[in-house]
């Protein structure tokens, strides 16, 4: 059951600061996502009960006064410059102590999943997960059909090459460049 | 569009408060209340299974993953267990359960896991020979199959080549599937309709059967009568209005899994006297590991997996498998982020990923403490050891396939640029708050027992200190078993559904071609 839940006021400033410390970025690659995947890691952090979402606002705070903890100021994440907040969130991760280490493994894992799992960001990538999906439905739809035909599901497949289906041709997608 | 079946029921479809009667009540959809259900039900009984989460159909598994896991995973795919180094685990919450979200593989449990079941755990009735025909019919009913030739892919080609260059023994994987078609996206609910969850396979026979099926019902109480289970209560997790049900029935089946069962028997105080409930949580701990080649792999096409490396497994407990996974998923299998990510990224379509999976001895726990719940799992430095081994293992198999790096889940070590490079990992064995685990096979909380002091339930499934109120679902296996559990899951819930039919007077009917012989 999913609440009302928002990143408002400073909250928000924090996961901002982190979301776009967190994104990708390629030079080719001219959209900027840190507003979006900020949308997505909200969604996610709502869809999360509440004492998970207690955690994920704990951890988004631990980042951004983690300074002291990796030798590197006293200025909040926040108020870095992105090169400066991602070399202290790099810090994090490599630190020494686990359990400080952890504070970036929840908010790494959605930004990564939203930000991965977006359309455009998948089609560069060269995995257009939506039209193959769709490739695939259409080609499953079609050996169901041949399998009707012949009026037999064998346990153990064989190649559907009388239908005209090669082993070599299952995995075959073309598809349109973007 | 396809639409639910009639014998789903969603809260738009009732109103009020809900008080039902029946035979058997079901708690969850997923491969032991499903199967359970089905068994209840074709014997004539009037049964009703409650289940927390939604119903879809395939047209529904969206390619949105933050959606789909927020519709699909409890807690939105946030479950994690602590220890040294926390694991985050994947459970199911739609009608199916965790059947909707796995990778589908089929394995009977091994004879050596049921040889130790009889003679350590006396349980006689689950021996290799007695179980046979119900391995037969839950492969017969969920359509446990080899893989269409040409479906595999890449990612499963790459490690079928290092282990046949190594002379390494591979096993065909079975999966429940009819004709998958390499979507690689099992894991947010499978888009072409070929996996065949508990959603398309026990679940329809069970509707046929006359079974009902409640989606959005969360039980919160176990209703008991002079220490027998009658019933049991909860909310509907209806989004407009507060509604209650009450589910009175002769018999309560809790298969909710092995974390959600216990959790319930805790906060209702039941099995307390055992002092077994939500022990012996056994996870079958997984590392991940990739691979990058100079030709592409193109994981996005094929099968999440076709193969598994058998070579030490009965040796030294140690299984190597390829896991094709969606790239947002392959993101999150790297430590880092932003740019360092970026750039390994970018690699996409030349990366290869797959997994270690070894037979755990340690033991963890479920409890609820103030009302949260408290998931414990420490992996032991023996079965760290094993991980360092195997993750050698892996890269070997790995560079012999033609990889030119292979990645790994240890924080000092997350990159091993040639085979000689291997031996760093014994020189500095990784500790276990320096590995990133995962898992997706909960076990054990609720063990069968033949004594009443050593476990949860008895031989029947049935609660030792609770007339009435069985367990049907993963925590009650007696032990690890070392394999992808859906199948022993099946096979103990239609083991434990005949002889709760037969208590209740009932005959559970063999259709025409079923392998099942009469329970013991």
């Amino acid at each position: 059951m999913s609440s009302n839940f928002a990143f408002r006021g400073y909250t928000r400033r924090v996961a901002r600061a982190v979301v776009d410390a967190m994104v990708p970025r390629w030079p080719e690659f001219e959209a900027d996502l840190t507003d979006d995947v900020l949308e997505q890691v909200e969604d996610f952090t709502r869809n999360y009960p509440p004492f998970v979402r207690f955690g994920v606002v704990a951890m988004l705070y631990g980042l951004e006064f983690s300074g002291p903890l990796v030798l590197d100021g006293l200025k909040p994440t926040s108020m870095l410059d992105r090169e400066a907040a991602i070399a202290r969130l790099e810090k994090v991760a490599d630190h020494p102590i686990p359990q400080i280490r952890m504070m970036v493994m929840l908010p790494k894992i959605m930004v990564s999943f939203s930000a991965y799992s977006r359309p455009e960001v998948e089609t560069f990538l060269g995995a257009p997960r939506r039209a193959w999906r769709a490739n695939r439905k259409a080609f499953r739809d079609r050996l169901v059909q041949i399998d009707a035909r012949r009026g037999a599901d064998p346990a153990t497949p064989e190649p559907l090459v009388d239908a005209g289906v090669r082993p070599e041709d299952y995995l075959r997608f073309e598809p349109t460049p973007a | 569009m396809a639409t639910l079946h009639d014998g789903i029921v969603q809260p738009h479809q009732t109103r009020g408060d809900l008080r039902i009667d029946c035979d058997v009540v079901v708690v969850g959809s997923g491969a032991g209340g499903a199967t359970t259900a089905a068994t209840l039900a074709e014997a004539g009984l009037r049964v009703v299974v409650l289940e927390e989460g939604a119903a879809y159909t395939t047209a529904e598994y969206s390619a949105d993953i933050p959606e789909m896991l927020g519709k699909l995973m409890r807690g939105g795919g946030s479950t994690v267990m602590m220890g040294r180094s926390p694991v985050p685990y994947l459970e199911g919450r739609c009608v199916g359960g965790t059947t909707v979200v796995n990778g589908g593989m089929c394995w009977r449990t091994p004879e050596h896991v049921l040889d130790a079941w009889v003679t350590e755990r006396r349980l006689g009735h689950l021996s290799a020979q007695r179980l046979e025909p119900y391995f037969e019919l839950v492969e017969q009913v969920i359509d446990a199959r080899f893989q269409d030739p040409g479906s595999e892919g890449g990612v499963n080609d790459r490690f079928k080549a290092g282990a046949d260059a190594l002379g390494w023994k591979l096993s065909r994987n079975r999966r429940n599937q009819r004709h998958c078609v390499g979507s690689n996206d099992c894991v947010t609910g499978c888009p072409s309709g070929a996996k065949r969850s508990t959603a398309e396979t026990w679940l329809p026979r069970f509707y046929a059967a006359g079974g009902r099926l409640f989606t959005h019902m969360k039980v919160e109480r176990v209703l008991t009568q002079r220490g027998r289970a009658t019933g049991v209560a909860g909310t509907l997790l209806d989004p407009y209005a507060k509604r209650r049900f009450r589910i009175e029935a002769r018999a309560v089946v809790l298969s909710c899994g092995a974390i959600q069962t216990p959790l319930l028997l805790q906060k209702n105080r039941l099995g307390k006297p055992c002092g077994h409930v939500g022990r012996h949580f056994t996870i079958h701990p997984n590392i991940k590991m990739a691979a990058r080649f100079d030709t592409p792999v193109d994981s996005m096409r094929g099968t999440h997996q076709a193969w598994q490396c058998v070579e030490f497994k009965e040796t030294d407990g140690i299984l190597l498998a390829p896991g094709a996974i969606p790239l947002a998923f392959m993101s999150a299998v790297f430590p880092s982020f932003g740019p360092r990510l970026a750039e390994r990224m970018r690699d996409y379509r030349y990366i290869a990923t797959g997994g270690i999976l070894v037979d755990d001895h340690a033991e963890g726990y479920v409890k609820s403490v103030l009302g949260l719940p408290i998931i414990h799992y420490d992996v032991t430095d023996a079965d760290q050891a094993k991980f360092v081994r195997a993750a050698a293992l892996m890269a070997e198999l790995y560079f012999a396939a033609g990889a030119n790096e292979v990645y790994t889940p240890f924080h000092h070590l997350p990159i091993i640029e040639s085979p000689d490079a291997i031996a760093k990992l014994y020189a500095h064995p990784p500790r276990v708050q320096d590995t990133e685990y995962f898992t997706a096979h909960l076990m054990g909380t609720c063990r069968m027992s033949s004594h009443p002091k050593a476990g949860v339930v008895d031989p029947n499934g049935e609660m030792w200190d609770v007339a009435g109120l069985y367990v049907a679902d993963a925590g009650t296996m007696p032990g690890t078993i070392g394999v992808n559990p859906q199948v022993t899951i099946m096979a103990l819930a239609r083991v434990i559904a005949e002889r709760l039919a037969d208590r209740l007077g009932r005959k559970v009917p063999r259709a025409a071609g079923e392998a099942v012989t009469a329970a013991a």
